[in-house]
């Protein structure tokens, strides 16, 4: 994490650099803005709750707390990833909430400008418009940008948007 | 506000609260009222003192004048009034509220400056011991009441950010985090592989239990500060209410964690409110019904299997089912059908509905409504049970029973569906382990729901997988399954796991929102190996099972009471002297055994069994033992059938075995008349046969069997 931090600081020089931190599922990538992540726990066991929404992906120890996590393959409606996944510590600005996110693998640290930054396009999911805040246009494909605020698993209760997946992804059990 | 003020504020606050526990004191016991003025003196002489330094002109006058008046008390001017009393505790309330008003606002708030002139007054009058004396109480009566709402309140707002801690209770855990310093900085030295590496984790261990314990102990808090302000409540209750009331503590130095103790504090308010109020009777009724005038409160503190048990009990009138029933009806939280067939029990729980109250009229101190209910949601939200007991007539008793801490609880960790889950062992009664061949048979089912027969009662089972939608294991298939016997707010049930892991004491971590709303977990552990468990709510599995609180089960008292009024029970029939029938109650026998007689040994010419670790004198009435021991001689190998007879007398619980010749049959019978001859037999018939029913037979062989002891 030090690293990461003094490149950001370097970067921070040029106007519209943003440092990124790039994570996958599916085949898709994803970045979250460096400074929104608290610390990337790498792969975990993680304990799953029965009873819980899809989207949550278990409980983790973290720092003698339990940390809730959202899984994030569920939230795209894929189906579950067979490998361990990697889990990253997310934390809100008012730090109030902390939480979890479990994509399946962590990429690095990706610089990009903010000139490549493109709104969502308007024929993109309700669920999709919720979650992706816009994808930058790299080299290597689409960067789509997320915001952590949103993902947070209260948030994500309140929104509603994602109850009906958890009952067809479950199989039609009870909610 | 600067640290002097603050440290004023609490020092005060300190002082008044003795000095409201003085006053009441001294109400009741005027005669050694010598240490008692001398201790509310220094109290508001060290208030005054400090608030002429701090520049408090309005709390210096006040308390001027009651240190005047305090004086004439001390030097024996005056006389124990209640009226004295009462002046002086609206005194206290006034000072009570300045201070108050110095905590939120940091000045006392004084603009006219005569605000308090007309107390002034009255405590001058007081003083002089010329004006009508009736004043005061009529003056204060009805504000005080709102004062002391007030007080509470503020003063919580202050004791419940700071705590007193034993300064050596302090040096010792310096010491011991001292100590885990050490430890962990040769554990980063040395290696896992290292010799003294198992040590240096014994150390380890042993130093945080220490410093575990030293915590816990400066969180602990005597029960005794909860109840200091009592007398005074009860005091000003008893006033509005027209009773008179005596208040009994017991076990004030009983500790309980700090945030144990501010939870539980409105529920006990409450209750002891409802105990004057609904509980105690107008002296003339108590008088009528030839009790003395003066109702009693007791409360009492103690420790009970793990948890703190506080009592508040009163002598008072008790609770009429018939009008708890009606009301009940009549709030439409029960149909008049369902109300007909409720028993004690059952209708006692109604008293904890939302909505519920029986005062015949609403008072200014209870009535709203509000009721039972909050005190039973409080108290459980802490862990904690409520339980109630009343007998009409002769008063009621309500048992707050709460965890000594919350922090850190007692659990069985199980296993279901691959995963762990922590039980707490406050709920858990037993353990049944039914094992692969009888896995089968031994779940039966009534309509579609699961039962299991503990001890001849049915006993609702639950799947904790199914419950929680897990995957099912195959593993469960091959080694059977064990059967967790819970209770949780008057529900009894089983609930089926794969498999049973170590007792821990886990630490209690909380979950976030999004789970919580779940409602099926307490909260999360982390285990020893590192992994995560949830901890069960006991009770909400149980509802969201659909178990439903069942009554508890009877007690002997009461089944000999039924025996008594001819009325059909459950009886073990058994042959016992030749071709003669002889029966005892079911609930009696706890277990029915085949012993070898080479393991029935003799002391003083007794038969003696052992029997898990307890000695059991043995019956053996129809000289079946002897019969038996012929029978061997003649080379055949027979075991004695023993019943294992529980019997519990004033508590305390005792086995007795019974020597018999052969279990017939487990049928109902209808009690004939008592057998005369015999005294302690009864006659029965058992499907159209007489048969004799064993009475009392623990009353006649306990006192042989401590002549032989």
């Amino acid at each position: 994490m030090k690293i990461l931090e003094r490149e950001e600081v370097e970067l921070q020089d040029e106007d519209d650099a943003v440092s990124l931190c790039s994570m996958f599922a599916g085949s898709d990538s994803f970045g979250i803005d460096t400074g929104k992540i608290r610390e990337v726990l790498g792969k975990r066991e993680l304990q799953r709750v029965p009873m819980a929404p899809a989207y949550i992906g278990g409980v983790v120890p973290y720092r003698g707390e339990v940390l809730t996590t959202v899984n994030f393959r569920a939230l795209l409606g894929m189906s579950e990833y067979v490998e361990s996944s990697c889990v990253l510590v997310l934390e809100d600005d008012a730090g109030g909430e902390r939480f979890g996110l479990v994509v399946d693998a962590v990429g690095g640290v990706v610089t990009v400008s903010r000139k490549m930054l493109e709104a969502n396009p308007c024929t993109l999911e309700v669920q999709g418009k919720w979650l992706f805040d816009g994808a930058y246009k790299t080299q290597t494909g689409l960067l789509v940008q997320l915001d952590p605020q949103k993902l947070r698993p209260s948030r994500l209760a309140e929104t509603g948007l994602f109850k009906q997946r958890e009952s067809g992804h479950r199989n039609g059990e009870q909610l | 506000m600067d640290d002097l003020t603050k440290e004023f504020i609490a020092e005060s606050q300190e002082g008044l609260d003795r000095m409201e526990r003085c006053l009441t004191e001294l109400e009741m016991r005027p005669g050694d009222g010598e240490q008692l003025v001398g201790e509310i003196f220094r109290a508001v002489h060290t208030i005054k003192g400090t608030t002429g330094f701090l520049g408090f002109d309005r709390l210096e006058k006040l308390a001027h004048t009651g240190e005047h008046l305090l004086g004439s008390l001390r030097d024996g001017k005056l006389a124990v009034t209640s009226e004295l009393i009462s002046g002086l505790l609206s005194l206290l309330d006034r000072l009570r509220e300045i201070l108050m008003l110095i905590e939120e606002t940091g000045g006392e708030g004084t603009r006219i400056g005569d605000e308090d002139s007309e107390l002034i007054a009255v405590l001058a009058t007081l003083n002089g011991g010329a004006a009508p004396v009736a004043s005061p109480t009529a003056v204060n009566g009805p504000r005080m009441m709102l004062a002391e709402a007030g007080a509470s309140s503020g003063s919580s707002a202050a004791s419940e950010k700071t705590l007193r801690i034993d300064v050596e209770v302090l040096n010792r855990m310096m010491n011991l985090v001292g100590e885990l310093v050490l430890t962990r900085n040769q554990m980063l030295q040395s290696n896992m592989d290292a010799s003294n590496f198992s040590e240096l984790a014994r150390r380890l261990d042993s130093v945080t239990a220490d410093l575990r314990e030293s915590v816990m102990q400066a969180r602990m808090q005597p029960v005794g500060h909860l109840f200091g302000k009592f007398p005074r409540m009860v005091r000003d209750l008893a006033r509005t209410c027209g009773r008179e009331v005596r208040v009994e503590f017991f076990g004030q130095e009983t500790g309980l964690d700090k945030s144990l103790l501010e939870a539980i504090k409105d529920p006990l308010t409450h209750a002891v409110r409802n105990a004057v109020d609904h509980g105690i009777e107008a002296p003339e009724i108590r008088v009528m019904a030839g009790k003395p005038s003066e109702g009693c409160l007791r409360l009492r503190a103690f420790h009970q299997s793990g948890s703190v048990v506080i009592e508040v009990a009163d002598d008072g009138a008790g609770i009429a089912m018939e009008r708890v029933l009606a009301k009940a009806v009549e709030r439409g939280l029960v149909t008049s059908e369902q109300a007909a067939e409720m028993t004690e029990q059952e209708a006692l729980q109604l008293i904890f509905l939302p909505g519920f109250s029986t005062a015949a009229a609403v008072t200014t101190v209870s009535g709203r409504g509000v009721g039972m209910d909050v005190v039973r949601a409080n108290v459980e939200k802490v862990g904690g049970s409520v339980e109630l007991e009343s007998k009409v007539g002769m008063g009621t008793t309500l048992r707050l029973r709460v965890p000594l801490t919350l922090a850190i609880v007692p659990a069985l960790v199980v296993r279901s569906g691959g995963q762990s889950f922590a039980l707490p062992q406050s709920a858990l009664v037993e353990l049944v382990y039914v094992p692969q061949r009888d896995a089968k048979t031994a779940v039966e089912r009534v309509g579609t729901a699961e039962v299991y027969r503990l001890r001849e009662r049915l006993l609702p089972i639950v799947w904790l997988e199914r419950l929680l939608e897990l995957e099912k294991r195959n593993t469960a298939e091959s080694h059977g399954f064990y059967l967790a016997v819970l209770e949780a707010e008057g529900c009894r049930y089983g609930l089926v796991v794969d498999d049973l892991l170590a007792p821990e004491e886990i630490v209690v971590k909380p979950l976030s929102a999004v789970l919580r709303e779940i409602g099926l977990f307490s909260g999360a552990t982390v285990l020893g190996n590192g992994t995560l468990a949830l901890i069960l709510d006991i009770g909400a599995t149980a509802a969201r099972a659909g178990v439903k609180p069942v009554e508890e089960e009877r007690d002997e008292v009461e089944m000999e009471e039924k025996v008594a009024q001819g009325a059909e029970v459950s009886l073990l029939v058994f042959e016992d002297r030749a071709r003669e029938r002889t029966a005892l109650p079911l609930d009696v026998v706890e277990r029915i055994e085949s012993v070898p007689l080479t393991q029935i040994e003799y002391a003083g010419g007794r038969p003696l069994l052992q029997y898990r670790g307890e000695l059991l004198p043995l019956r053996d009435e129809g000289r079946v033992l002897a019969e038996l021991e012929a029978d061997q001689e003649g080379g055949e190998e027979v075991p004695a059938t023993v019943l294992i007879c529980r019997s519990s007398n004033k508590g305390v619980i005792r086995r007795t075995g019974m020597v018999v010749r052969k279990v017939l049959d487990v049928s109902g019978g209808m009690l004939l008349d008592r057998d005369d001859a015999t005294g302690e037999m009864d006659l029965a018939l058992v499907k159209d046969k007489l048969t004799t029913i064993h009475r009392e037979f623990d009353v006649k062989s306990a006192p042989e069997w401590k002549e032989v002891a």
